[in-house]
């Protein structure tokens, strides 16, 4: 009788739990622009003096590579290039990045690069800082 | 130790030349894109290793003894590896304006699956999943060594 009682006391303080947890964003909020996703994507892009979507891309590409990524993806039309890196010594960890080269017109290049750890965007500006700066380095050593 | 350099003016060349190491070596290609100079590859062969058999199979004994002695079940099978995906990621890029001279990378790594085990009453299910890079210089001398080779025959056209 005394366990049953018990469990009925667990299950009423579960219920009561449960209610007190946050409802889900309503749907008409699940495609909405953001703050945030404006300041992440102003940290994931800049323009580069590139003429050509090639040079771009293996640019891109070396920078990649420099970083320790594995490229997985790749495509010249679509200025599209995909990696990812093992998060080690974490055996179990994935670091994903996307990296899109799309012409401005007038020689310039606009760049943008999204990050992924596991499942979770990447939101820290330091990362994105330090890919355009080996970026850099790396489209300039091209050049000269 | 992933890159070297060939003096050749044809990517596309030192490419299928590149494809057709892998393949000696393997490899299936995945994907490849000519116009960046990527290629990827990847082949399946098994992971057992002696050395972890045997600590699984030592760990099994003591347990299956101390199971018995204690009169529970203290069974401990830890899974070992099984299966494993060996791939490859290659680009060739040029080195000046000109095109004359070109540099491979490549870059090798692994995807590891363990089986099954058990640990007391609890049954390990099999498909753990573990990701490591390949650091060993050998590998990727054997590679370019080949590489090399067969760069220099397709160029003298034997």
């Amino acid at each position: 009788m005394r366990s049953i009682a018990v469990r009925l006391a667990l299950g009423a303080a579960l219920l009561g739990l449960s209610a007190c947890a946050s409802s889900p964003p309503a749907e008409q909020e699940l495609l909405a622009p953001t703050d945030e996703q404006t300041k992440l994507r102003s940290m994931q892009t800049r323009t580069f003096d590139l003429a050509s979507r090639e040079e771009a891309l293996r640019g891109v590409i070396a920078t990649l590579q420099d970083l320790g990524f594995i490229i997985e993806r790749a495509n010249e039309p679509m200025g599209l290039v995909t990696a990812a890196r093992f998060a080690e010594p974490n055996y179990y960890d994935v670091l994903g990045i996307t990296v899109t080269a799309r012409p401005q017109g007038q020689g310039r290049m606009l760049i943008r690069a999204n990050a992924i750890y596991n499942n979770e965007p990447v939101t820290d500006p330091e990362v994105y800082r330090n890919f355009f700066a080996t970026l850099e380095r790396a489209l300039f050593i091209d050049r000269n | 130790m992933q890159t070297r350099r060939f003096e050749t003016a044809d990517e596309l060349e030192l490419l299928s030349a590149s494809a057709a190491v892998l393949q000696d070596l393997g490899f299936q290609v995945s994907e490849s894109v000519h116009e960046l100079g990527l290629l990827r590859a990847a082949k399946e062969r098994s992971a057992q290793e002696y050395g972890q058999e045997i600590q699984k199979a030592l760990i099994l004994l003591v347990t299956v003894a101390l199971s018995a002695f204690a009169q529970g079940n203290a069974i401990v099978s830890i899974p070992t590896d099984l299966q494993q995906q060996i791939c490859a990621s290659l680009v060739a890029r040029p080195l000046d304006e000109a095109r004359r001279e070109h540099e491979v990378r490549v870059l090798f790594y692994r995807l590891v699956w363990k089986g099954d085990g058990q640990s007391g009453d609890q049954h390990i299910p099999p498909g753990e999943q573990r990701m490591e890079m390949i650091r060993d210089p050998l590998i990727y001398q054997q590679f370019f060594a080949r590489l090399q080779k067969s760069v220099f025959l397709e160029e003298q056209k034997i």
